[in-house]
C-alpha cells in the first residue's frame, strides 16, 4: 500500500550571521526520511534542539526545506524547497494555543477565513461546516460568537483542533500541543485526538517529550538526535529494545 | 516534630463582583524530612498556598488561617519584618521558569555568591573573597555541575533551563533552609533535565534532611519519592495522605480520575484506547459551584453534594467527599 | 444544564468593549475624555457659538477685567483685551486653530505614519535596513527644532505650521508603527494564519491591523499633545500663526506686553493651553494602562 506522507531526504540548514559578512550555516535536519500510513500515528521524540520543531515546520510549510521531497498519496507537494500545495492537506497544532488564534477575532470569523481563503463554499455552506467542526471537537455551536480570551487552556486547543480540522486535512502535525495541557485536559484531548482517527482516518504527527504517551498513541517512532535520524520503526519495537544511545538514555530516566 | 502545620488555610480575592475564594480551608502539615506533593491542576490554587506560606502574596488577596505555625511559632501572628527574618532563614522557594527568575544582567557567579548569608564566612573581611569563589563553586559541585568555572562566569541566556534550574536551587540551599519549597520546577524542561533535577532535590531530601514540598500537576513525577500528596481541586482539598495510598485506594473521584488519567498507570488500557477522563472542564475562578466544588463533573453526584463535605479521616488518609468510591469504617474523629 | 451561562456577561465581549469598560473605571482618564470631546467640539462650532467676531472692536470697553472682577463687565465675561476685542471670542476661535488643527495634523500623521510604518515592517532586507537608518537619523533631531527648521524652509504662516509639524512628528510614528507591526508578525497566529493561506494583504488587515489599533490610538494622543504645543510655540515664537490670527499661542505673544496691565489676556490661553494637553495627555495615559493591564491579565 502507498503511504499517505512520504518525505524523502529532508535538508534544512539555518543562516545566522557571525560578522559583518561572514555567514554560518547551521545544519538543522539532515536527511530525513519517513513514512505514514493513512490512519497512522508517527511520534517523533528527541532533546531540545535536535530539530524537532523545525521539521514540523517544515511538513506544514511554515518554513522550507533546503532539499529534499515531501509527497502527499503519491504527488510530491514539496520539492527542494519549492511548494505547490493549495489545498492545505497537512495541518499544523502549535504549541501554546494562547499564541496561536487571534486574539481580535471571534471563533467564528477565524474558521470563517480559513474556510474563504481555501475553499469555494457559499456562506450558508460555510456556517454549517463551522458548525458541524465544532462539534466535532466537543465544543457547541453557540462558541461560534466567542473570542479566544474567553476559553480555558484545554478548550483553546480544541478550537485550535477545529482550525486544522476545518480544512479537511489528511495529516495534522501536534507540535507540543498536548505537553501544555493538565493531565485531566490532556486525557480528553487524546481521547479526542483517538476518536477522529478512529473516524476519519487521520494521520498525525505528534511531536512530543511526554514518553508514556508516545507509547500509548503512535505506531511508529522517529527519535532524531541532532537533525539526524538515530532510530526509526515501529514504536513498541523500539520501546522494547531501544538501539541508538539517545533512546536508550530517554528511557533509563 | 511538626516542622509546618496549617490549618484551614482560606486565600480570598476582592473584585468587583464580589468574594472569590481561591483556597476553601486547606490543611497541611509537614514533619522534618519529609516530602509532600500539592497536586492540582491550572486553577486550583497551588501556587497561591505556596506564596502564602511564605508571605510574598500581593495585597490583593486576603489570607486567613486558624493556625499556620512553623516550629511552633505562628506566622499569621508575627509582624511582617520577623516573619521574612524567619522565613529568609528557614525556607527557600524555586520557581517554573528559572531563567526568567535569575537576573540576566549578571553573571551566575555573582548571583549565588550574593546568596551566601555573611554568617556563614569565617575569615575576616579581607580574607573573603577567596573563601566566597570556593563557597560558590562548592554549593554549585553539590547541585551536580562539574563544569563550575564556565558556568559560573556566565550569564543565563547562555545556559540551559536545566543548568539555570540547577543554579537556582544551589541558591536555594545556601543558606541551607529546612523547607524548599518547590513551584512545578520542572514544566520548563525536557526529560533528561527533569530527571536530573528530581534526583538532585531527592538527594538533597535524603542527606541533609531538607523537607521537600513539591507543588505540581504531574503526577507521574512525584510519585516514587514524596511521601505524602495532597491532592487539590478548584482551591478545596479533596484528599490527603500517604502517596502509595492515594495512588492505591483513592477515595475520592477526582483523585481516581486523575490517577486513570495517566498512561503508565492505567494498566489494562490497550494500545490507542481512549483513557478514562472526567466530562466537562475545570470552572473558571468567578463561577465556582457550590458544595463540592467537582459536583458538576463528578459521575458519582447526588443531592448531599450541592453541601460542601467535611474531611473525613481514616488512619493518616483524609479526604472530603460524601461518597467515597472505598468505603473505610470512619472513626469519626473528623477535624 | 445550559452551558453557555458558564460565562458572565461581563467576561462574554468584544476586546473593543472590554477596553471600554477597563477605562471607565479610570475617573481621571474618563474627565480627560469629556474634556477632549468638548474642546473638540468647540473646535468645530466656535465661530458660530462665539458671541463676537473675532475682531469686532469695542471703543467703550478696553481692557475690561473678566465679570466677576468688580470693574467687569456681564457683556465680556472673560474681559476685553487693550482693542476692546472681547477675550470669550477671541479664545474660542483659538480652539479651532490650535486644538482642531493639531487633531487635523496628528490625523494626518497617524494616516501616513500607519502606512510608511506596515510598509516598513513588512519590508526586508535592504529597503527595511534603508529606511529604518533614515528613520533613525531624523529621530536624533528634536520635533520643535525640525518644525522651526521647515518653516525657515517654507517661511511663517499657519498653514506651513502645520505642514512643519507634520513633517517633525512622522519619523516618530513610523517608527512606533513600525515596531509594533514588526512585534505582531513574529506572533504565532500570524504564522497560522499564514498557514491558512492568508495573503500579504490579507494578513495586515485581519491579522495584524486589528490588534494594533488601540495602540495607534495610543500613539495618536502623544502626537496631538505634541501638536498642540508645537502649534502654539510657534505661534507664539511669531513663526507659525500671525496676529491678529487667534491661535492661543499668538494671543499670548500678542498680549504679552499687557502681562502686567491686564493678566487675563495672557493667563487665559496659558490655562486653555494647558487643559487641552492635560486632556490628552490623561486620555492617551489611561488607553495605555488599560491595554497593559490587558496584556497582564
Amino acid at each position: 500500500m502507498q503511504p499517505l506522507l512520504k518525505v524523502q531526504a529532508l535538508n534544512k540548514s539555518f543562516c545566522t550571521r557571525a560578522g559583518v559578512f561572514k555567514r554560518k550555516h547551521a545544519q538543522v535536519l539532515t536527511d530525513i526520511s519517513f513514512c505514514v500510513g493513512q490512519g497512522e500515528t508517527l511520534a517523533i521524540i528527541g532533546e531540545t534542539g535536535s530539530g524537532k520543531s523545525t521539521l514540523a515546520r517544515v511538513l506544514a510549510g511554515a518554513d522550507h526545506a533546503d532539499k529534499g521531497q515531501i509527497l502527499l498519496n503519491g504527488e510530491t507537494i514539496e520539492d527542494d524547497g519549492i511548494r505547490c500545495d493549495e489545498c492545505r492537506h497537512i495541518r499544523l497544532i502549535f504549541q501554546d494555543p494562547t499564541r496561536s488564534l487571534n486574539p481580535g477575532l471571534t471563533i467564528g470569523d477565524m474558521l470563517d477565513d480559513c474556510l474563504s481563503l481555501n475553499t469555494e463554499l457559499t456562506q450558508q455552506q460555510r456556517d454549517k461546516k463551522i458548525k458541524h467542526t465544532l462539534t466535532r471537537v466537543g465544543l457547541l455551536t453557540e462558541h461560534y460568537e466567542y473570542y479566544p480570551h474567553m476559553f480555558s487552556g484545554g478548550q483553546l486547543q480544541r478550537v485550535a483542533l477545529a482550525r486544522a480540522l476545518i480544512l479537511d486535512p489528511k495529516v495534522v502535525v501536534l507540535d507540543e500541543a498536548l505537553s501544555s495541557l493538565d493531565p485531566s485536559v490532556r486525557a480528553q484531548t487524546v481521547n479526542l485526538l483517538l476518536e477522529l482517527q478512529r473516524e476519519s482516518g487521520l494521520s498525525y504527527v505528534l511531536i512530543t517529550h511526554h514518553l508514556s504517551l508516545v507509547k500509548h498513541m503512535s505506531d511508529q517512532l522517529l527519535v532524531l538526535n541532532k537533525g539526524k535520524v538515530a532510530e526509526y520503526g515501529n514504536t513498541l519495537a523500539i520501546f522494547a529494545e531501544p538501539k541508538s544511545r539517545v533512546m536508550q538514555r530517554l528511557l533509563n530516566v | 516534630m511538626q516542622l509546618l502545620d496549617i490549618r484551614n488555610l482560606t486565600i480570598e480575592l476582592h473584585t468587583e463582583s464580589g468574594v472569590i475564594r481561591a483556597v476553601d480551608r486547606i490543611n497541611l502539615s509537614l514533619k522534618e524530612g519529609e516530602v509532600h506533593a500539592l497536586v492540582g491542576e491550572s486553577g486550583s490554587g497551588k501556587s497561591l498556598i505556596a506564596k502564602a506560606i511564605v508571605g510574598v502574596l500581593n495585597k490583593r488577596w486576603r489570607v486567613t488561617a486558624d493556625r499556620m505555625h512553623w516550629q511552633g511559632v505562628d506566622l499569621m501572628r508575627l509582624s511582617p519584618e520577623k516573619r521574612r527574618k524567619v522565613v529568609s532563614r528557614d525556607m527557600a522557594m524555586i520557581y517554573q521558569e528559572p531563567s526568567r527568575s535569575l537576573d540576566p544582567t549578571a553573571k551566575i557567579y555573582e548571583q549565588v555568591a550574593e546568596s551566601l548569608p555573611d554568617s556563614s564566612f569565617k575569615n575576616s573581611f579581607f580574607a573573603r573573597g577567596s573563601e566566597r569563589k570556593n563557597k560558590v563553586k562548592a554549593l554549585l559541585h553539590k547541585v551536580g555541575i562539574r563544569d563550575d568555572k564556565k558556568v559560573a562566569s556566565s550569564y543565563p541566556h547562555e545556559l540551559s533551563e536545566g543548568v539555570c534550574q540547577k543554579v537556582m536551587i544551589a541558591m536555594a540551599i545556601a543558606r541551607s533552609p529546612k523547607l524548599l519549597i518547590a513551584d512545578e520546577p520542572t514544566t520548563a524542561l525536557e526529560s533528561i533535565a527533569k530527571a536530573q533535577i528530581f534526583r538532585l532535590l531527592k538527594s538533597l531530601n535524603q542527606l541533609k534532611n531538607m523537607s521537600v514540598l513539591m507543588i505540581s500537576h504531574e503526577l507521574e513525577e512525584i510519585t516514587d519519592w514524596s511521601h505524602a500528596m495532597h491532592v487539590l481541586y478548584c482551591g478545596q482539598m479533596v484528599e490527603a495522605g500517604p502517596t502509595a495510598k492515594v495512588f492505591s485506594t483513592p477515595c475520592h473521584p477526582y483523585t481516581q480520575a486523575l490517577v486513570k488519567s495517566l498512561p503508565d498507570y492505567a494498566q489494562g488500557l490497550a494500545h490507542k484506547e481512549p483513557f478514562y477522563a472526567l466530562k466537562g472542564t475545570i470552572p473558571p475562578l468567578q463561577h465556582l459551584p457550590i458544595g463540592c466544588r467537582l459536583g458538576p463533573r463528578c459521575p458519582q453526584a447526588q443531592k448531599q453534594c450541592v453541601v460542601t463535605p467535611t474531611q473525613s479521616k481514616v488512619h493518616s488518609h483524609t479526604y472530603a467527599c460524601h461518597f467515597p468510591l472505598v468505603k473505610e469504617k470512619p472513626k469519626c474523629n473528623r477535624s | 444544564m445550559a452551558k453557555f451561562s458558564l460565562f458572565s456577561e461581563e467576561s462574554n465581549r468584544s476586546p473593543l468593549s472590554r477596553l471600554w469598560r477597563k477605562f471607565k473605571s479610570n475617573h481621571p482618564a474618563l474627565v480627560g475624555l469629556w474634556v477632549f470631546v468638548a474642546l473638540t467640539l468647540l473646535a468645530f462650532t466656535a465661530p458660530f457659538i462665539a458671541p463676537y467676531g473675532i475682531n469686532q472692536q469695542h471703543g467703550d470697553a478696553l481692557l475690561l477685567p473678566p465679570s466677576w472682577h468688580e470693574l467687569g463687565d456681564v457683556r465680556f465675561i472673560l474681559g476685553t483685551d487693550d482693542l476692546g476685542r472681547d477675550v470669550l471670542s477671541r479664545l474660542m476661535n483659538g480652539a479651532t486653530f490650535t486644538f482642531g488643527l493639531s487633531i487635523v495634523a496628528a490625523l494626518v500623521t497617524t494616516l501616513i505614519g500607519v502606512v510608511l510604518g506596515t510598509f516598513a515592517g513588512i519590508s526586508k532586507g535592504f529597503r527595511s535596513s534603508l529606511l529604518n537608518h533614515l528613520l533613525d537619523i531624523t529621530l536624533s533631531i528634536p520635533s520643535l527644532l525640525l518644525a522651526i527648521i521647515i518653516i525657515a524652509v517654507l517661511g511663517p504662516g499657519l498653514l506651513n505650521t502645520v505642514w512643519a509639524i507634520i513633517f517633525a512628528l512622522l519619523p516618530q510614528h513610523i517608527h512606533s508603527v513600525r515596531n509594533l507591526v514588526v512585534e505582531e508578525l513574529n506572533k504565532d497566529y500570524i504564522s497560522a494564519f499564514r498557514l491558512d493561506g492568508a495573503s500579504k494583504w490579507q494578513i495586515l488587515t485581519r491579522g495584524v491591523l486589528p490588534n494594533i489599533y488601540e495602540h495607534i490610538v495610543v500613539i495618536f494622543t502623544m502626537a496631538l499633545s505634541t501638536a498642540i504645543l508645537d502649534i502654539a510655540a510657534l505661534g507664539f515664537l511669531k513663526l507659525g500663526a500671525q496676529p491678529p490670527t487667534t491661535e492661543w499661542g499668538a494671543i499670548l505673544a500678542e498680549n504679552l506686553s499687557l502681562i502686567y496691565l491686564a493678566p487675563w489676556t495672557v493667563g487665559l490661553p496659558g490655562v486653555l493651553l494647558f487643559i487641552a494637553v492635560l486632556s490628552t495627555n490623561l486620555v492617551g495615559d489611561g488607553l495605555r494602562q488599560v491595554l497593559k493591564g490587558r496584556k497582564v491579565d
